[in-house]
């Protein structure tokens, strides 16, 4: 093994910047210096909201109409808005980062200040070992392990949080505001994990909340005059078969086995999931409507490809006992039999949505069909497809709540209802995979033992590595500590006097027992900026060159402000 | 048993006054109505005060409030609706539930009832319903209970602490952590068995001091009697064959884990252990030949010589009081 000192230096500092026709192509120490510059830059724009006492960042308005800045507490809010930086160089390290922190921002709704500090400690130390000889390669390899170290003790610290207080307090983490967060407490203390909420703006200045009990689709009855009249436009069924399908039906000749099947079987409540259904197929539908005999409701079927239509059809099936006709095998309603339909207690449908409560299938298929989604979901990588099945989990699991955000004014529920969500999605983070202390001081406790395998380590790259996360883990508790106008270094001396399991609450302003304080964070959040920043951070270490692609000519923007001055 | 109670009938459901030592009154629920006793069990009459052409209003569950002896409060579940009396059953109070009519299998009333008011309903098909205002509304909780056919019903004697209830369903166990309003499945059964291959679940029984040694029982169709010594997490199998066949009620010894005993109703014997499940003897009732044991109580506890109600498929009340313990 070579240490650094003796390796031999790389001619990065001779490069010089190399000019073509199309390109600009930038060598080391510009590579590293630029890079520094932006990430430095978009880090201290996302620093200050970083702990329970944040300061706001005033973004100037895209809207040339609008000249109001946009005030922002949220990191990801920010790096989102943070488009391009006019240095081209800064301009690569900021876009690289602000991609890793929406992408976090998507995938767990929280942590976007955190992982930034984070990034900015690894990759400022790791230049510095670089520029000193050390290998960028072999460097981030180490980081690599000792992310590894990291997320074992991160693992060894987690608790499981279920009861209302302890969720509503992960809440207020995420959005800073007390009766949100209580609010999302109960709500996620009820739904659990996989429920379904729909967080709605509000229509006054309060927070409101319902819960629905059964399972909804959005689709609504394919004709008012399927509905009520009694001033909701509604529809209840009691005792409803259910035919499910995604059949095409084009002429009214095609329900009449359905229809002939239920009057056989003298039931008096139909609800038809039908895919399309033609106009004169509603008009006999509706010119042979009695309701003293047969209420028929048709429905299309929920989902907006070809996937999400299957999936509903296979869910309504299990739920309801039923068999699914497919257009896509053949099926027709021909040969329908009796056990080929759904039944449930009750039924449901407006003009927007359509519902079933007590589903009449078999209630172990149910549960083994929810099982196999829950497995499906665990590993799907896609987050789209996760945010799919996690919306049909909730479904089935046979309600749902929404919440209403009011606010004084149409800015502040908009922000309020983006809080909502982040702070639901940092709830399901928590209840999945439990909390870790918060405040920074979970990676602060990582501190030790990444300073051990330093102490241990014989190779120079690997004891490098450890010594910059060792530090770099305090960076989040130093910048939450000095944001709250605290003194970083003093403040963390008494913590250690403490020892482990003891935090700073910046609100109460003391050293504090994390468990007794309730101070959490959701631990995936946690562990996924662990996991993001410093993966991140060790492999933009190992970017030794930036080609530049020349711009095009940009046309002058349209002076938007013309017709204020015409 | 008085000449309103023909032969032919069912005992869905006993309970007795937590003061039956001094008054002595226990309820029977039946097709034919709800009676009543204040006489230990000896004799009945209908508890509805209903003339006689009117149609025998069907019971299904009966409840008292453990405060029975100052709140007089009675709750008995018919189909479509829950009735409640609070002067002891000789007045009542109809609470429809929401339509078609749920069938109430199974009532239960919080421990602290004196203070929060809770009651639950368990149905066939519609879950669980719950009020919190002492039987005058009635509302369906039941999300995440993936099961609604509900057979058995228990709740904490911590209620007021831990808020958690447990019901057994056709196809196992749920538990709620949040008074009833949201339901989480349990895995029970064997060992290597998953939650849903788990028989129907026709009894369960909740330790008295399930605060300290989260101790849970339950009975089920086919698979025996079950322990859970940690909230239902996980289970052990008690009895072997001696349990084998439906568990239709157990009931543990007030003093329960200081004093292990335990007694299971199964479908024509009751069987008892004193070691908490490690032994356990028989005792066959003496009853006609086509007819089972339906339901139980103990409202004195399992003491030698304390008399357990014991109801039947021919509608029968038998008082047993037989010395099953060793001094």
């Amino acid at each position: 093994m070579i240490p650094p000192f003796m390796r031999k230096p790389r001619a990065r500092v001779m490069q010089p910047t190399v000019y073509t026709n199309m390109e600009r192509v930038v060598f080391q120490p510009a590579t590293y210096r630029g890079m520094q510059r932006g990430i430095d830059q978009l880090v201290g724009a996302i620093r200050p909201t970083l702990g329970p006492r944040p300061r706001v960042v005033a973004i100037d308005h895209v809207d040339y109409h609008d000249k109001t800045p946009r005030l922002l507490d949220d990191g990801g809010a920010i790096a989102r808005l943070i488009i391009e930086l006019p240095n081209r160089d800064a301009d690569v390290g900021a876009m690289l980062l602000r991609d890793v922190l929406w992408r976090l921002q998507q995938q767990v709704g929280d942590g976007t200040a955190t992982a930034a500090v984070l990034f900015q400690a690894v990759f400022q130390r790791g230049v510095h070992y670089i520029a000193a000889g050390g290998n960028a390669r072999r460097l981030q390899t180490f980081l690599e392990q000792g992310l590894r170290d990291i997320l074992e003790q991160l693992n060894a610290m987690v608790v499981h949080l279920s009861e209302r207080e302890g969720l509503a307090r992960i809440a207020e983490t995420v959005c800073y505001d007390p009766p949100l967060a209580d609010m999302l407490g109960e709500i996620f203390d009820i739904v659990g994990e996989f429920g379904r909420v729909e967080i709605r703006p509000g229509r006054s200045r309060e927070l409101e909340r319902e819960y629905v009990e059964g399972m909804y689709w959005e689709r609504g009855a394919v004709s008012r005059g399927m509905l009520d009249g009694d001033g909701q436009l509604r529809t209840d069924l009691e005792e409803s078969a259910i035919l499910i399908s995604d059949l095409e039906i084009k002429h009214p000749q095609q329900l009449y086995p359905p229809l002939a099947l239920v009057i056989r079987h003298n039931i008096r409540s139909l609800l038809m999931v039908v895919g399309e259904i033609s106009d004169s197929a509603i008009g006999f539908l509706l010119s042979n409507k009695h309701p003293e005999r047969l209420r028929v409701v048709a429905v299309k079927t929920p989902g907006h490809d070809k996937e999400q239509k299957a999936w509903a059809l296979e869910d309504l099936a299990v739920l309801t006992g039923g068999h699914a006709f497919v257009q896509a095998a053949g099926d027709t309603f021909e040969r329908i039999r009796q056990e080929d339909l759904g039944f449930a207690r009750r039924a449901w449908a407006d003009r927007y949505n359509f519902g079933i409560i007590g589903g009449k299938g078999n209630a172990r298929q149910l549960r083994q069909h929810i099982a196999t989604i829950r497995a499906a979901f665990e590993r799907a990588d896609n987050p789209n497809t996760r945010n799919l099945l996690r919306e049909r989990i909730g479904k089935l699991l046979g309600g749902s709540a929404t919440l209403w955000v009011g606010g004084m004014t149409q800015r502040e529920i908009d922000e309020r209802v983006e809080r909502a969500k982040r702070a639901a999605t940092a709830l399901r983070g928590a209840l999945r995979e439990g909390v870790l202390p918060g405040g920074g001081v979970a990676l602060w406790n990582c501190r030790p033992t990444l300073e051990a395998r330093a102490r241990a380590a014989t190779d120079p790259d690997e004891r490098a590595a450890y010594r910059i996360l060792a530090e770099a883990v305090a960076a989040p508790i130093r910048t939450i500590i000095a944001n709250a106008g605290f003194d970083a270094f003093e403040t963390l001396a008494e913590l250690k006097r403490h020892g482990p399991g003891y935090g700073f609450d910046v609100v109460r302003e003391r050293v504090v027992p994390m468990a007794e304080a309730g101070i959490y964070d959701p631990a995936i959040v946690t562990k996924s900026v662990a996991y993001v920043a410093i993966t991140s951070a060790a492999q933009a270490l190992t970017i030794d060159v930036m080609v530049h692609h020349a711009r095009p000519e940009q046309a002058p923007l349209p002076n938007l402000s013309m017709p204020k001055q015409l | 048993m008085t000449d309103e109670m023909p032969i032919t009938e069912i005992v869905h459901a006993l309970a007795a006054s937590p003061d039956f030592a001094r008054d002595g009154v226990c309820f029977a629920a039946r097709p034919s109505g709800l009676y009543r006793s204040c006489d230990g069990g000896h004799t009945w009459q209908p508890a509805y005060n209903r003339s006689e052409a009117e149609k025998a209003l069907l019971t299904s569950a009966v409840a008292l409030s453990p405060h029975f002896a100052v709140d007089r409060t009675v709750f008995a579940g018919v189909r479509g609706a829950i009735m409640y009396s609070e002067d002891a059953g000789q007045t009542w109070h109809t609470v429809v539930l929401s339509s078609p009519p749920p069938f109430v299998s199974v009532l239960a009333i919080s421990p602290h009832y004196a203070e929060d008011g809770c009651v639950f309903a368990g149905t066939m098909e519609d879950g669980v319903f719950r009020s919190g205002d002492r039987g005058a509304h009635w509302a369906a909780w039941n999300f995440g209970l993936l099961d609604l056919n509900v057979l058995s019903l228990a709740v904490s004697p911590d209620y007021a602490r831990d808020q958690t209830l447990f019901v057994g369903t056709d196809s196992g166990i749920f538990r709620s952590t949040t008074g009833g309003r949201a339901w989480r499945e349990v895995d029970a059964g064997p060992e290597g068995m998953r939650s849903t291959d788990f028989a129907p679940v026709l009894s369960l029984a909740i330790s008295p001091q399930y605060m300290v040694d989260g101790t849970l029982f339950a009975g089920s169709e086919s698979l025996g009697l079950y322990r859970s010594s940690d909230r239902g997490r996980t289970w052990q199998r008690l009895g072997g064959d001696a349990l084998s066949g439906p568990i239709n009620g157990i009931v543990l010894d007030p003093q329960y884990p200081a004093r292990p005993r335990i007694l299971v109703l199964l479908h024509a014997a009751l069987v008892v252990s004193e070691d908490n499940g490690a032994t356990w003897n028989e005792w066959y009732p003496d009853l006609q030949d086509d007819q089972a044991l339906t339901c139980v109580a103990a409202p004195l506890g399992l003491e030698n010589g304390s008399p357990l109600l014991v109801g039947t498929t021919g509608g029968e009340v038998l008082i047993v009081q037989e010395r099953f313990f060793k001094e």
